[in-house]
């Protein structure tokens, strides 16, 4: 049963009119005293520079921070392929309640059905708002919008900007963040990270900050906090993630009382450039679409060193094609990832490390001929040879698979209100609306549907009940969280010890992706919670950091960000041990179907895991949300 | 492929302990070069020899590392983001130098751009240009259906191709004038040529660049430059457009 | 619109034009010299005959006030730019190379050219123009021989040495600075503008050549 602590404040009534019932019966700010409220925004991405620019066109006052020396910078820019929207221009039977049903199901059936729902239905107004902002989304040759398909849908409803669809929303909503500054109505802080969150009386209430180029704190007072601040993809240390991504905000806020849920959900993309030695920064992620054409294989003998152009066709094993036949090449990502890392685990890999599976387009080239391939793929081929230095017309890809996306994050409520008052979460940072797997394209929907159509009006209600005060950072509470917050840094630079924090950072990513990788088994994870404690040990006691703290320290920003991975690390692998299932982007080796299917546990697992934080030593306390699933059939997926 | 073929380098880089210091180029040699391995990745090894023998690290501003985010930069034996045509720093392989070689250094070089540390600099002279009108003025929630206003798909595909800047500064860095003029004709031609961004279009050149000008951004002598270091390619058609909707924006203002 | 008229004048893309403007005006003053020089090759009379049309006709004054502004206004902003450009980076690059892609030596080097064809034209006025005045007479009405002055000028190596490099200059600057000019006032074509880039470079030979064709022929074949 739901935990009492975890109210998700799911409006009543027919899920097509929750939302709408639900803005008519929150409560209103008067104009003259939305004025009165100042929001700290952390995070300028997609969900933070859209909800940031959308609050204070309403009036509030509006402070936001990145981390880059931009908002333009985050992540979100790198998402390629596209965001969904249920606006059935192609004619092709898609709606709101296709979109829902899509995305609950390809989530495995543990997302919220509201707000799922409710994403849907604003997924057409996103599309409007970004063609007004001047996103310039691709048309045909009539000047209308141009859609395409993606994964995991039979409808084409996803709208694209060439390769580079995140990139333009972000810079849309940029714009619009930009905008707002422009009036003197944002102030933005970049170069500038969060280090602690103020609570005050139970409630956020503002938090601390440090600069990145001076090292100076700063405390910030305000009436609500939103932490816009992205996934946690880098505890892997090699994803798709960029450098500088971190769970630092979220974890911060975990440890004053958010819940964080699901923490074990991460999606493991199929089809990414792989790691080629031990000082690989990164991961860069190739297009999903290629699955289309190319034809997954490894040698059939393991010791075979041949070039893979000269290995004959009776020596391969299209090991997608023999073990699906009826998909093939075309499984959904975490079935294709799984079996790429089966076929390595035999030893079976390609490349000079052995961790790689070969993309074949021999067949393609020789059916359709060099152009057609080059003209559907020739600027993921062009990155491809760029990065690897093959040909992929010639010798075929070697592709693995890699972190990219993660589902989990602090537990929200309907209102995206994490279980302490004042503070929201926003994006990839909240545990989101794409339960344990996320499809193609729906990212960038959920971060823009969270801050241009939902906190606006979710934050009146919450403003609507607790007035403006005079609290500001005098209060005895930011005193304490600026103490703490300079501690952490202190007690980094006080250690001293001889290896760079990256040794650190790359072993912890050794065993999450060993132990809470693809495959997990008991014995796995309570290795990974017996490992990773220890490894937390000797960082503290044996991390080098070079310089001070009064300067632009790289060095001291990567340890206070590993230093909450090697924790974040350990409550992942404690929830995937808990949760003795597999659905989605977490497979679980002991419960397949007899054919190696993910295999759901609905009567034991049918909810959202809250983890409630206890203290670093101490275990922390799990809460259950339980899931119902009254609009889709809870059923078993099947790619056979 | 093989990481038998490690390579030694000598670098000339950059060093400055803050914007107030004097800086000067300092050499340093670095062993084990992988060609497979990214410059930046190449920096990574050189950081952490430089970090078990206790000296400080050389910073650089890079994130994404695949190309898009805009956040890497460097002047690299005097080119912006290297010698390989449209590819930004993060993307550029040691496969493209040999053994033994000598690389030179630098951070971005402009009065609108100084150097907090080493090689990373301050843009935030970028953001200042956009606040000054790189925007359509639309509220949230005042948009009409997206397909209400057709865009014709060629003027739909030369605003991508405007938009495509990922605002990294090498077409500032490159110029032998420190103009700014690529990235601020960039964003004035995406708007310009949208019908939704057209309405405003004239008054944004004029305050952009204006803005862009009180900042000490030199000016446009039409050498393409910046269009040949761009990584993304985004050509000098853009500034051509700008100059024009500055003029008719300038004379036919109020 | 928060542009006043003096911020207008001072911005970056209104002094380009104006560099730009005047130096396609100047283009045009370039081309009817040009063409008024070739009639060297029909006989004495009628370039002397020529010359005395241009400097006794009384708007010539007015003529040559407007040149003077030109060129005045197109060297004045040209070097402003040019300053303004070089504080625009104060700290310079230890290494800076070409990509091979953009700039060319002739789009590099306008400010050097610029200087060169300065000192050419102060000698030229001064030999020319002011230069030593030789008088004819046809059909009663006395003119400098300019004819003679021209073929006495160009009689030494040296002499029309220095005219052939400095008309290599002014069709380096040419070859970049007529296109260029076109660029800064807006007009770019993905079909017309490399076009338009080639003629450049044909406009910038032609005159090159034409302004250099007569020294030579007259060093030629005035030594007869």
């Amino acid at each position: 049963m739901t935990d009492k602590k975890l109210d998700s404040k799911i409006p009543n009534g027919p899920i097509q009119e929750k939302w709408d019932n639900h803005k008519f019966q929150t409560k209103l700010i008067n104009p003259a005293n939305k004025r009165k409220y100042k929001v700290l925004v952390v995070g300028t991405g997609l969900a933070g520079a859209s909800a940031a620019a959308t609050l204070s066109e309403l009036g509030y006052q509006v402070e936001a921070f990145c981390i880059q020396d931009s908002p333009r910078r985050a992540h979100s820019i790198a998402a390629q392929g596209g965001i969904n929207a249920a606006k059935n221009y192609t004619n092709d039977g898609d709606s709101i309640w296709r979109l829902f049903y899509d995305t609950v199901k390809g989530g495995d059936y543990r997302a919220r059905e509201a707000n799922v729902y409710r994403l849907a239905q604003v997924s057409a107004n996103i599309i409007d708002q970004c063609a007004a902002q001047g996103v310039p989304f691709a048309r045909d040759y009539g000047g209308y919008l141009a859609n395409r398909s993606f994964g995991g849908a039979q409808v084409s409803r996803t709208f694209y900007a060439r390769g580079q669809t995140g990139q333009q929303l972000l810079l849309g909503a940029y714009s619009s963040l930009q905008k707002e500054a422009s009036k003197g109505k944002i102030n933005i802080h970049t170069r500038c990270e969060l280090v602690d969150v103020v609570v005050v009386d139970g409630r956020a209430r503002g938090i601390i900050t440090r600069d990145i180029v001076t090292g100076e704190f700063k405390k910030f007072a305000a009436d609500a906090v939103l932490l816009c601040t992205g996934g946690y993809g880098n505890v892997y240390y090699l994803s798709t993630n960029a450098m500088a991504s971190n769970c630092s905000a979220a974890w911060r806020a975990y440890k004053k009382g958010a819940y964080f849920a699901n923490p074990c959900f991460t999606q493991i993309h199929p089809t990414c450039i792989p790691v080629h030695g031990d000082h690989q920064s990164k991961l860069t992620l190739m297009s999903e679409s290629l699955r289309n054409d190319g034809r997954v294989w490894v040698p059939k003998n393991k010791d075979d060193k041949r070039r893979p152009q000269d290995i004959p066709e009776e020596e391969r094993d299209y090991y997608l094609e023999r073990i699906y036949p009826s998909f093939g090449n075309l499984v959904p990502r975490d079935v294709a990832s799984r079996n790429a890392k089966a076929q390595v685990d035999q030893g079976k890999g390609v490349g000079s490390t052995g961790v790689a599976v070969y993309l074949d387009f021999k067949d393609a080239i020789e059916r359709d001929g060099r152009d057609a391939v080059e003209a559907r793929y020739g600027n993921l081929f062009e990155m491809y040879q760029r990065i690897t230095d093959d040909d992929p017309y010639i010798v075929p890809m070697r592709i693995y698979p890699a972190v990219h996306y993660t589902m989990g994050g602090l537990w929200v409520d309907y209102n995206l209100m994490t279980t302490i008052p004042g503070l929201f979460a926003l994006g990839e940072a909240n545990f989101s609306d794409h339960g344990a797997n996320r499809l193609g394209a729906s990212a960038l929907m959920q971060g823009l549907a969270d801050g241009y159509f939902v906190i606006p009006y979710t934050i009146g209600g919450f403003f609507a009940e607790n007035r403006p005060d005079e609290l500001d950072t005098i209060h005895p509470a930011f005193d304490e969280a600026m103490k703490s917050s300079r501690d952490i840094f202190e007690k980094l630079l006080a250690v001293r010890g001889t290896k760079p924090v990256d040794h650190f950072h790359r072993e912890l990513g050794k065993i999450m992706w060993e132990y809470v990788g693809m495959g997990r088994s008991e014995e796995g994870l309570k290795k990974a919670i017996e490992v990773i404690p220890k490894l937390r040990e000797e960082f503290w006691s044996d991390v080098k950091i070079p310089g001070d703290g009064t300067n632009v320290n790289v060095e001291l920003e990567k340890a206070a960000r590993v230093a909450d991975f090697l924790e974040l690390g350990e409550l992942m692998a404690r929830d995937a041990l808990d949760r003795r299932e597999s659905c989605g982007g977490h497979f679980r080796e002991e419960s397949q179907t007899p054919e190696n299917e993910a295999l759901r546990n609905d009567d034991d697992f049918c909810h959202v895991s809250a983890w409630e934080f206890k203290g670093v030593a101490a275990s922390p306390e799990k809460h259950a949300e339980e899931l119902n699933f009254e609009y889709v059939k809870l059923s078993q997926r099947s790619y056979k | 492929m093989s990481e038998s073929n490690s390579m030694n380098l000598k670098l000339k880089i950059w060093r400055q302990l803050n914007s107030n210091a004097k800086g000067k180029m300092v050499d340093y040699q670095v062993s084990g070069v992988s060609p497979d391995m990214s410059f930046l990745e190449m920096l990574d090894v050189l950081n952490d020899q430089l970090i078990t023998k206790g000296e400080d690290p050389v910073v650089f501003d890079h994130d994404c590392r695949e190309g898009i985010c805009g956040m890497c930069s460097l002047m690299i034996n005097g080119q912006a983001h290297g010698p390989e045509e449209r590819t930004t720093t993060c993307q550029l392989h040691m496969r493209k130098f040999k053994d033994g070689d000598t690389i030179i250094v630098e951070p971005w070089r402009a009065k609108a751009f100084p150097v907090l540390k080493d090689l990373m600099v301050d843009r935030s002279a970028f953001d200042d240009i956009i606040q000054a009108g790189g925007f359509i003025s639309v509220n949230t929630g005042n948009a009409p259906d997206a397909n209400a206003i057709p865009i014709s798909k060629e003027n739909a595909d030369f605003a991508m191709d405007a938009a495509a800047c990922i605002g990294c500064g090498a077409c500032v860095a490159s110029c032998k004038n420190a103009s700014a003029m690529l990235f601020v004709s960039a964003k004035v031609s995406q708007f310009s040529l949208l019908p939704q961004g057209e309405v405003e279009s004239k008054e944004r050149a004029v305050n952009m660049v204006n803005k862009m000008d009180s900042l000490g951004f030199g000016n446009c002598t039409n050498e393409a430059e910046c269009e040949a270091s761009c990584p993304k390619g985004i050509s000098i058609s853009n500034i051509a457009r700008m100059n024009r909707e500055y003029t008719s924006g300038a004379v036919t203002g109020k | 619109m928060s542009s006043t008229l003096a911020v207008t004048l001072k911005s970056s893309v209104v002094k380009k034009q104006l560099v730009g403007v005047t130096g396609l005006l100047l283009c045009g003053f370039l081309v009817t010299h040009l063409a008024g020089n070739f009639l060297l090759l029909v006989g004495p009379e009628a370039f002397n005959k020529y010359g005395h049309a241009l400097t006794s006709n009384p708007l010539i004054y007015v003529a040559e006030a407007g040149l003077l502004a030109l060129f005045l206004g197109h060297m004045g902003m040209a070097i402003r730019v040019t300053l303004q450009n070089k504080s625009a980076r104060p700290e310079g690059y230890y290494m800076k190379t070409r990509t091979g892609r953009g700039s060319t030596f002739a789009s590099s080097s306008m400010p050097y050219t610029g200087i060169i064809l300065l000192a050419f034209v102060i000698f030229h006025l001064q030999g020319i123009k002011f230069g030593e005045v030789y008088n004819v007479t046809y059909d009663g009405v006395v003119m400098r021989d300019l004819y003679r002055l021209t073929f006495e000028k160009f009689s030494t190596l040296p002499y029309v040495g220095f005219y052939v490099l400095s008309m290599f200059a002014m069709a380096v600057h040419l070859s970049h600075g007529f296109w260029s000019a076109f660029q800064s006032v807006g007009f770019f074509h993905t079909r017309y503008t490399p076009a338009l880039r080639k003629s450049a470079i044909a406009f910038a030979l032609v005159v090159g050549g034409g302004f250099s064709f007569l020294p030579i022929y007259c060093f030629l074949t005035g030594a007869n």
